[in-house]
């Protein structure tokens, strides 16, 4: 009965998550003249390659025309996207890691002052700032460069992941910690050695969670990285809509394809985010 | 053990030093990039900013107190509601659902955890026009869908009922922002220890009791943070209702409306004193459910 | 502003020693902002760079996100590029913010005379726009629905039109025959405009007071059309939730007969088979008038050059280069873009590749702009009030009556 249960959870997920996923799929690899048909047909009739073709291949047609492949723009885009999250990740991680365990261990002058303050600006919209940032990073001459992104988007996802790994730590038991520093091991060395890898389900949840909200950022591109040295794909994908012709198939082989690096890089972290904090101490 | 002369100095002592250098980076980047511009941006909304008009005079509160009496604004107030309600709600018990689940599922858990992230790696442009194509009132999976099973007898154009457009806009924004609750919901169940259910057990408790006596009050905090997570998401809703319906009046969200201000008018600092009011809003009802959730489950 | 620049170069300057800058590469390329339809092909920009020795730095933006990043850069003193897209809608806010040049001396008489459309983008006696990339608006027809419902000529007035849908209607031929947007979208804004025009008026005075307000009016009528025409089926019901691009996917599917406010650029995608299952029956006509004389719009792409911009000789070197009759056709032949001249879009009719190239000119020489005077700076808000309004009365949670009011008294309260 309970296990029952458990797989038609399971397939109710399943389905909730993958069913428009398919159906952009579907509509990926649908000719472009058989996109509005009146019969539903959850599978598609002919299946054509030619929206991947325009993505991947060298040359390909547009309103009658041989155009470019959009190969170059796309993979430099998906280049950015990589790289501007991978760092983005590694910085907010690193930070909030250090700086979470001294808002929870350490002592200091105005400490939880500022722990309330930095959450408090999840709430911030991001039109809210916009304007004064460009100012701001125009005079420090980082827009259009991987640097000013990638800060921006620590400035965002840093509070998330400070509250993220502040509540890990707490519920971290503080006799390990203690014993080590009886033992005569500095703070900072128990950190390293001790907490941090108990902290390992935490840190991989936070990275996740920054990696694929970078991943999926507007905004802060579409101002701050105009060109393609480093714009990343969300923003180039809605340049797929010409003004008299929505190219519904290549953006959703765009999507499809978009949809690859973060899902690898989940299957791999999740080695990690398995190995519970107490399933191991309690063995 | 301690001279006087160590505890004179622990105000500035090694823990204070370390600590303040450990947080150096944080104050730096969340100073200069968010705490300043937010400033400025605070500054501005009582000034009349408008590029269309020359100069730019001190109006004091002016800009708010128009805020108080646009219909639109009062409107779009109103919606940005439903959807918080809606969308929060679904993504909590969703979330939670789908993190119970993938706290139990052994071995197949890497399969299923990427499948539930999946919604979140579609740029959001994608995934505004799958939903556009799934709503569609002519060629759509939804009519197609209900009208197979027979729910209903003729196509819907959904968007023509405003409660029906609201939570077809929630629904997408929700089906967007679940993984990430799930997700924070499985790193606290992460760190229930194993043991707590053991005892449980040999005590004869029953899965309902486990649940609400150990499960729950030990993801409180994470809970606290999912909430608010998903309450600031839900206020700050655009993409979905922009691309899914336009600016409609029945749909149209206070994010919207604070972009058609300040970027499509010009009224540049009215929409700026708008967002700040949803920056307070949000914060002031994630205030909410944070202090409450501390304050139940305070046990030492 | 005083203020606000001392705030800003504040900030900037905490902000600098900070952090260490990287600065941009030094490139000698012109920086250009552009939408995605003009994505100028390799081919292209070499000419540009055989003729004038210097090369393009291209930055496409989608459509929306253009305005946005231009006002964003703007409010913040900083030039986007040196030369940038400029839209007909935003002639009365870009140049009352007073962010573009005026660029009517980089122009010879002979080529302002050869570009009709400069009147929209003259805002002030100032010209901040030189318009290159022409869109106005013709109907589009399925001829094979109209012959099935045996219908020779395509209709010339509303009353005729009105006759056409019911009879292929009647006959079967399709559900639904007008295609017109209905949503609360920009689209359905500028179809009522051009609906407004076909029912013989105008939707402002000389002085920009409202004319739709009477009953009896065109704009008025124009709007009570597409409402009972809706109510009487002959308007997909669907239509309330469609922006226009979805229109133009019905048209393609062959699922109406009308696409009223036709793009005149998209008749080269509805006649590609690949992109269209009715490219055989696609046809031009000109757009309707209850005096027979047809009227349309003009809703035309230019290129500016923001005041704060550098290299602005370069930028007007890049501009007429643009005009030039050779990149014209290029831009229409490789990207479908029509020209903007009248002397290149006759040359290209007269080499054959004009598709339904007689109507589209017939049409182009009675484009007029929507605002004779330029396009003012509360037109987006107005505009957004169309469209909401619109959509409501379509939607019959208003009356056709209460619509135009609400129009009208934004309108008003937008010119303040």
């Amino acid at each position: 009965m309970r296990r029952l249960g458990f797989y038609l959870g399971c397939a109710v997920l399943i389905l909730w998550s993958l069913g428009p996923v398919y159906w952009s799929l579907v509509t990926s690899l649908t000719p472009p003249n058989a996109l509005v048909s009146d019969q539903l047909h959850l599978w598609p009739q002919q299946i054509t390659l030619e929206h991947y073709g325009k993505l991947f291949g060298a040359t390909s047609t547009s309103q009658g025309n041989e155009v470019q492949s959009v190969w170059p723009q796309f993979s430099r885009a998906l280049f950015n996207s990589v790289l501007t999250s991978l760092l983005a990740t590694v910085v907010t991680v690193v930070i909030a890691a250090f700086g979470a365990w001294a808002f929870v261990r350490l002592r200091f002058p105005g400490r939880d002052t500022m722990f309330v303050l930095i959450v408090a600006t999840l709430g911030v919209p991001a039109y809210t700032v916009m304007i004064p940032l460009y100012r701001i990073m125009i005079g420090a001459g980082l827009v259009d460069t991987y640097l000013g992104v990638t800060l921006i988007y620590v400035s965002a996802f840093l509070p998330l992941a400070l509250w993220l790994m502040r509540s890990v730590y707490q519920a971290m038991p503080l006799s390990l910690e203690e014993a080590a520093w009886l033992d005569g091991a500095s703070k900072l060395y128990t950190l390293v050695r001790i907490v941090l890898p108990l902290a390992g389900p935490g840190l991989m949840a936070t990275a996740i969670l920054t990696f694929l909200s970078a991943w999926g950022q507007f905004m802060v591109p579409l101002v701050f990285s105009p060109t393609l040295s480093t714009k990343p794909l969300t923003v180039l994908i809605p340049e797929f809509v010409t003004r008299n012709y929505v190219d519904y198939g290549l953006m959703n082989a765009a999507g499809i394809v978009a949809i690859v690096p973060p899902a690898l890089l989940v299957l791999f972290l999740n080695r990690f985010l398995v190995q519970g904090l107490m399933a191991g101490a309690s063995k | 053990m301690t001279s006087s002369f160590v505890s004179k100095r622990a105000f500035l002592g090694r823990e204070a030093r370390l600590g303040l250098w450990l947080s150096a980076p944080i104050i730096l980047i969340m100073g200069g990039l968010v705490i300043l511009p937010l400033i400025v941006t605070v500054v501005d909304s009582f000034f009349r900013v408008e590029p269309m008009k020359m100069g730019t005079p001190f109006v004091g509160l002016r800009n708010y107190i128009a805020l108080m009496t646009d219909p639109n604004v009062l409107q779009s107030w109103t919606n940005t509601l439903v959807y918080v309600v809606i969308s929060v709600t679904i993504e909590t018990l969703g979330g939670l659902a789908a993190a119970l689940l993938l706290n139990r599922s052994g071995s197949a858990r890497r399969w299923l955890l990427a499948i539930v992230i999946l919604p979140w790696c579609l740029p959001p442009v994608v995934n505004a026009i799958i939903w556009l194509w799934i709503y569609n009132p002519s060629y759509g999976l939804l009519n197609g869908l209900l009208q197979s099973v027979g729910l209903i007898s003729e196509n819907q154009v959904w968007f023509n009922d405003r409660f029906t457009g609201l939570v077809l806009v929630s629904v997408v924004h929700a089906w967007r922002m679940m993984p990430l609750t799930a997700i924070i919901l499985l790193a606290a169940l992460q760190s229930i220890p194993f043991t707590l259910y053991e005892a449980a057990r040999l005590d004869g408790a029953t899965p309902w009791r486990q649940f609400s006596l150990i499960t729950l009050p030990l993801i409180s905090s994470g809970l606290a943070i999912a909430l608010s997570q998903s309450t600031v998401f839900a206020f700050n809703l655009f993409d979905e209702a922009w691309i899914l319906n336009g600016s409609s009046m029945d749909t149209r969200s206070i994010m919207v409306q604070v972009y058609m201000m300040a970027f499509q008018n010009l009224k540049f600092s009215l929409g700026m004193a708008l967002s700040i009011l949803a920056m307070i809003a949000s914060l002031a009802v994630s205030a909410l459910y944070v202090l409450r959730v501390y304050k139940e489950t305070r046990f030492d | 502003m005083k203020r606000r620049t001392l705030l800003s170069a504040a900030l900037a300057l905490g902000l600098t020693t900070a952090f260490t800058p990287i600065m941009a590469v030094a490139a000698d390329a012109l920086p250009v902002l552009l939408p995605p339809w003009v994505t100028l092909p390799k081919e292209m920009t070499d000419k540009y760079t055989a003729k004038t020795s210097g090369t393009l730095d291209i930055q496409t933006l989608g459509w929306d996100e253009i305005r946005t990043k231009i006002v964003t850069s703007m409010m913040a003193s900083k030039a986007p590029a040196s030369a940038t897209e400029m839209d007909w809608s935003w002639v009365g806010q870009f140049g009352s913010a007073g962010w573009y040049d005026d660029l009517s001396g980089i122009l010879t008489d002979e080529m302002k005379a050869d570009l009709p459309t400069t009147s929209i983008f003259t805002f002030d006696g100032k010209l901040i726009g030189v318009p290159y990339n022409n869109d106005f608006r013709v109907m589009i027809y399925n001829k094979g629905h109209l012959a099935k419902a045996g219908i020779a000529t395509a209709p010339t007035t509303p009353d005729e039109l009105l006759a056409a849908a019911k009879a292929i209607k009647e006959k079967g031929v399709v559900e639904h025959p007008i295609g017109l947007p209905l949503s609360a979208t920009e689209g359905s804004a500028t179809a009522w405009y051009l609906l407004t025009k076909a029912f013989g008026g105008d939707l402002f005075d000389a002085d920009l007071k409202p004319l739709f307000v009477d009953p009896e009016s065109a704009g008025y009528k124009a709007m009570a059309f597409e409402v009972a025409a809706l109510k009487d089926g002959l308007i997909d019901p669907a239509a309330t939730s469609l922006k226009d691009v979805e229109i133009q996917e019905l048209f393609k599917s062959g699922k109406i007969t009308f696409d009223i406010a036709g793009w005149a650029g998209n008749l080269a995608v509805y006649t590609d088979a690949s992109k269209s299952q009715v490219a055989e029956d696609a046809a031009a006509a000109l757009v309707p008038n209850v005096n027979g004389k047809s009227r349309t719009i003009g809703l035309p792409g230019a290129l500016g050059v923001p005041v704060s911009a550098g290299d602005k000789e370069t930028a007007h070197a890049f501009i007429n280069w643009m005009l030039d009759a050779d990149t014209m056709i290029d831009n229409y032949t490789k990207l479908g873009n029509l020209p903007t001249r009248l002397s290149v879009l006759k040359q290209l009719n007269d080499e054959g590749k004009l598709k339904q190239g007689d109507v589209l000119i017939e049409q182009a020489g009675v484009v007029e702009p929507l605002f004779a005077g330029g396009t003012p700076g509360w037109y987006p808000e107005f505009s957004g009030a169309v469209a909401t309004n619109l959509n409501a009365a379509a939607k019959g949670q208003i009356s056709v009556d209460d619509a135009v009011k609400a129009i009208a008294a934004a309108a008003e309260e937008a010119q303040q």
